[in-house]
């Protein structure tokens, strides 16, 4: 497959859900527009809630029954999948689109055999005889690291580790071949030490097999030796884009600078900074900057006035006012500037 | 909307006036007060189960057969023991219905020999409604004739069994109610003895942990074990029969499910953080246990208990049919029902009331304790 | 897997001597004993002393009834009943017609119920959901013995399609069976609507489980995932129903062999409670544990092969 660097491959455009719930309709996601082009990673960052999971639930075709799509459009493959019926989109899942869970626990069938979930798909969509479904199974389960295949093939989930789980999670998202493959925190629910393993096979997968890949995450730090380019989200709405350097080093949204300065790492002899308050209440999105309640550079029209995006550089675009012209000259955070500097001499 | 900064800003803004551009952020930033009022858990509850109709309809249902219960055996003008042999096996007649031919307190009497009728000894004025049927067996003129029965027993025109009477002339209704009463009475103070039998097991299992929880919760898992039925019969052979000995019957095995719950819930929390602190601060036990502790289990307990309820009236009326009720002549909807079933074909309405009876109150109580389950379960909190 | 067997068996016979053992004290201790019973013929009376060496402290008497209980199946003599016969021989023609009916019941009721309780669970919240599930609340709430009465009074007398009574004299299973049906189906009620309550929450949780939605984003459609994942998972659980229901339809089966007269364990453990024969009695209690224990043994035992998690070991 000849990779075409400038190839969109999806595109997500104003989209908007929201949820039915008990006091209202819960507007998990705001429009949020992003793209991913073949052969690389784009990120998705942001803490719990603030609609990135719901994003990449769309994608998939899998909203709750309650969720409502409200407006926007999901390009893939000359398809809107907003529109794409359920007896089509089986399949675009997992052929196309694979997805890589969260919790790799609660992800696998407790009481079928390993291999078994892995071929069940090559059996029953692809039509591949049980012979050649073992062969790639066990092709699989080896690429991503799993020790005496054979004998694990025939093991149930409850007989592996988190982090073999995570990578039987793997094998079966890249069981039916998939151009895209979404990864939902995969490293959240697992150890620090597996953390790193997962990561990096993560990346040797994509590259052996030339994916596009979209990866969630609320953890900064993870992002780094992950994307080529980076969103941050923040109560349903992207607001700030760029690539990775972009994101690290000139970082211009204040909830960029608050997640960065609240990241560990080594050098940092300070407090770590967490951030203060809590993300608003999603029935009632407030007017302006959402995130204006716990910003400590929030000014007047933060709060009545919901910024536009400021475009920084071709790739580089950031919703605060902040950028505004008349708006004072606020620098980065001390700490975050040091820090700045330490990673790029690191570099 | 997406501006390109080096491109100039639109005009409207671009013109923002300086003074939106003020930092106000100056003092410490506090977390966002909730927007939505919060509410308590049993508010919360509450105000679910009020959403559901069926859990109001079915409440209201109980607590009318509960009321009736109380009034009904009073007024009736009859008592649940007073015998008349002349008054055996009436069927219903209610004023009001009978003039529409419902519960009238007829009855159709079949192969009689047609001459007999005119016996006015044995069919008193009036008591011959109509003839349903006549036919000839071996050369005898024979009809199917429909009577009232309370003409043919020589009843004052004003006399009204409303559910009829049983094969000793006792008033069904008055015995129906009374025995619901019983049922009610038994189902309730087993399934409180219960509630607070497994509550102290339970706590003690839970609470002290180890050598003592081991035991204890071995002994139950080994009574557990025993056929449910084979106990409670063994029992009431010792125990003999009676109104007493049913609710300890039932209590024989019935309080594990409630003591392995409690266990579960002080597993649960014994280890939290608050409780730990309550302890280094010198609480006593038992003010642990019921301050701290037990007040996290209550919803469930409620639960298993309001489940529990329709469980007993079964078991009572279980224990009646096979002969271990309560004394005669006390009356309770399991002995009316096994003493209606032995006369079900002939005197059907005998089955029917307590029946219907015993049917709408244990829907009632299952429905009404599944809203219950459903309004506490924490993990549907806020929903609809 | 073995241990796991062993270990049940191991409760279960356990079990079994409790009951033996709480069955021969209640009886030797009842305030108003056989023994003593005026109108218990004094042959029988003198019989009894002998098998019951009543000349013996009360201790080895128990020792010698376990043993005869263990060894000979010697279970004592009918007083009332049968005065001076062989409880075992009593008891032994009772038990074909009790184990049909409650078979019968177990067969008819697990398969109707994962029927039910699925098409509730897939049609959630929709009108057949709200039917089926308003049905279950009525079968899961009215007595079996209500359900026989009901159906005894249309089936037998007001539509007379069956037979009011067992057919003792019936020539061929079919006939039997015909006058089984109406206690096979006031049986089978109550047990069914439970597994269909039981499956249908069982399977709208699995039916939400993330690994249904794994299977959906590895590309199975909708209905593969539902019958290999989730409808596959929520059986397993079902067996820990199982066990309940079957001590719940012997019960009920009590009740019912007498309403139709079935000449099972059911109709003579009645006769002999209000007959006062307590050696029937307490050797029929004994018969029955043995018989629910045996079957929940069997559900226990398939139970561990369904489940994985048991079978292999070390899950939880």
């Amino acid at each position: 497959m000849a990779i075409n660097p400038n190839e969109t491959v999806l595109k997500v455009e104003d989209l908007r859900i929201s949820f039915k719930a008990y006091g209202g309709m819960v507007q998990a996601v705001r429009g949020v527009s992003f793209d991913l082009k073949r052969g690389e990673t784009v990120a998705i960052v942001g803490e719990s809630g603030s609609g990135k999971s719901v994003s990449i639930k769309a994608i998939m075709g899998i909203l709750a029954p309650n969720a409502v799509i409200e407006s926007g459009r999901i390009e893939y493959d000359g398809m809107d999948l907003t529109k794409v019926s359920e007896e089509d989109f089986h399949k675009i899942r997992g052929n196309r689109i694979g997805l890589i869970f969260q919790d790799p626990l609660s992800a696998l069938n407790p009481i079928m055999k390993i291999g078994k979930q892995i071929t069940e798909v090559l059996h029953l969509s692809k039509k591949i005889s049980s012979e050649e479904a073992k062969h790639r199974a066990l092709e699989l389960m080896h690429a991503v690291g799993i020790p005496e295949a054979e004998r694990r093939f025939n093991q149930y989930p409850f007989q592996f580790s988190g982090g073999m789980r995570q990578r039987i999670v793997i094998a079966i998202a890249l069981a039916g071949d998939p151009e895209i493959l979404i990864c939902d925190e995969p490293t959240t629910a697992l150890d620090v030490t597996v953390q790193a393993k997962i990561l990096e096979l993560i990346n040797k997968i994509k590259e052996e097999r030339h994916l596009s890949v979209i990866f969630i995450t609320h953890d900064l730090g993870v992002v780094a030796n992950m994307a080529d380019r980076v969103n941050v989200m923040y109560a349903g709405k992207i607001v700030e884009s760029g690539t990775s350097e972009e994101i690290f080093f000139e970082p211009a949204h204040p909830y960029t600078w608050a997640l960065l300065s609240s990241m560990p790492d080594l050098q940092t002899k300070e407090r770590l900074l967490a951030i203060p308050g809590t993300p608003p209440n999603m029935i009632y999105p407030p007017a302006g900057d959402a995130f204006a309640a716990r910003n400590k550079y929030a000014m007047k029209i933060d709060f009545e006035k919901e910024p536009p995006s400021f475009k920084l550089s071709d790739t580089h675009y950031a919703s605060t006012w902040l950028l505004h012209p008349k708006a004072p000259k606020v620098d980065l955070p001390d700490v975050l500037r040091a820090r700045i500097e330490r990673m790029k001499g690191a570099k | 909307m997406m501006i390109d900064k080096n491109k100039g800003l639109p005009e409207e803004i671009l013109n923002l006036p300086e003074s939106s551009f003020e930092m106000v952020q100056t003092d410490e930033i506090k977390d966002e007060k909730f927007k939505t009022k919060p509410i308590g858990f049993f508010k919360d509850a509450l105000l679910r189960l009020q959403h559901s109709k069926i859990s109001i309809i079915s409440f209201w249902i109980i607590l009318s057969i509960i009321i009736l219960a109380l009034i009904v055996p009073n007024i009736t003008g009859f008592t649940y023991t007073e015998q008349d042999l002349a008054k055996r096996n009436l069927p219903p007649k209610i004023p009001g219905l009978e003039n529409i031919g419902i519960a009238d307190g007829s009855r159709v009497l079949t192969n009689r020999k047609k001459d007999s009728l005119s016996d006015t000894n044995r069919y008193p004025e009036g008591s011959i409604i109509e003839i349903v049927r006549e036919y000839e067996s071996k050369g005898v003129a024979m009809v199917d004739v429909k009577v009232d029965a309370y003409a043919l027993a020589g009843i004052e025109d004003d006399v009204y069994h409303w559910f009829g009477t049983d094969y000793l002339g006792r008033d069904l209704m008055t015995r129906l109610f009374k025995g619901v009463r019983i049922s009610l009475i038994i189902a309730f103070f087993s399934v409180i003895t219960n509630v607070i039998i497994g509550v102290i097991y339970g706590s003690i299992c839970g609470y002290y942990g180890g050598k003592v929880d081991m035991f204890l919760t071995h002994f139950a898992e080994v009574l557990d074990g025993m056929p449910y039925i084979v106990i409670t019969i063994l029992f009431m052979i010792l125990l003999g029969s009676g109104m007493l000995s049913i609710i300890l019957a039932l209590c024989i095995t019935g309080w594990i499910g409630t003591a392995r719950l409690i266990r579960a819930q002080f597993y649960r929390f014994k280890g939290r953080e608050y409780v730990l602190a309550a302890r280094t601060l010198g609480v006593p036990d038992v003010k642990l246990i019921f301050r701290h502790i037990l007040p996290n289990c209550i919803g469930p307990l409620i639960t298993r208990a309001m489940i529990a309820i329709p469980g007993a009236i079964f078991s009572e009326s279980f224990l009646a049919y096979i002969g271990l009720g309560i004394k005669p002549p006390e009356p309770s909807i399991g002995i009316l029902l096994s003493d209606g079933q032995s006369v079900l074909l002939q005197y059907p309405y005998q089955t029917l009331f307590p029946a219907i009876l015993i049917s709408v109150l244990m829907i009632a109580f299952n429905l009404f304790s599944n809203g219950l389950r459903d309004a506490l379960d924490p993990t549907r909190r806020g929903e609809e | 897997m073995v241990k796991y067997i062993l270990k049940r068996i191991g409760a279960m016979l356990l079990t079994l001597f409790l009951i033996m053992t709480l069955s021969f004290w209640i009886i030797r201790l009842m305030p108003m004993s056989i023994f003593e019973n005026p109108a218990t013929p004094p042959d029988i009376q003198k019989l009894l002393m002998a098998e019951m060496h009543l000349d013996k402290p009360l201790f080895v008497q128990y020792l010698y009834f376990i043993k005869g209980v263990v060894t000979e199946a010697e279970f004592g003599t009918s007083v009332q009943i049968r005065p001076g016969m062989d409880v075992f021989e009593i008891l032994a023609s009772r038990i074909p017609p009790t184990v049909l009916l409650n078979i019968m019941s177990l067969l008819i009721s697990i398969p109707l119920g994962i029927v039910f309780g699925t098409i509730a669970a897939l049609k959630r919240n929709k009108a057949t959901d709200n039917i089926i599930s308003f049905l279950i609340v009525i079968c899961i709430s009215v007595p079996s013995f209500v359900f026989a009465s009901v159906l005894q009074y249309v089936f037998t007398f007001k539509i007379p399609i069956f037979p009011t009574l067992y057919d003792t004299q019936a020539a061929t299973f079919a006939g039997t069976m015909h006058s089984l049906l109406l206690p096979i189906i006031a049986l089978a009620l109550g047990p069914m609507a439970t597994i269909a309550r039981y499956l249908r929450g069982e399977l709208i949780e699995t039916l939400s489980s993330e690994y249904l939605l794994l299977a959906r984003t590895k590309g199975l459609t909708r209905t593969q995932a539902t019958v290999r994942h989730a409808f596959r998972n929520s059986l397993v659980p079902i067996a820990n129903t199982i066990i309940p229901l079957i001590t719940g339809i012997m019960g009920g089966s009590l009740v019912i062999e007498k309403m139709f007269a079935v000449p099972g364990m059911g109709g003579l453990l009645i006769d002999s409670i209000m007959a006062g024969d307590h050696f029937l009695t307490v050797s029929l209690l004994i018969f029955y544990s043995t018989i629910s224990l045996i079957t929940i043994l069997i559900v226990d035992i398939s139970y561990g092969i369904i489940d994985p998690r048991i079978r292999v070991g070390g899950g939880k």
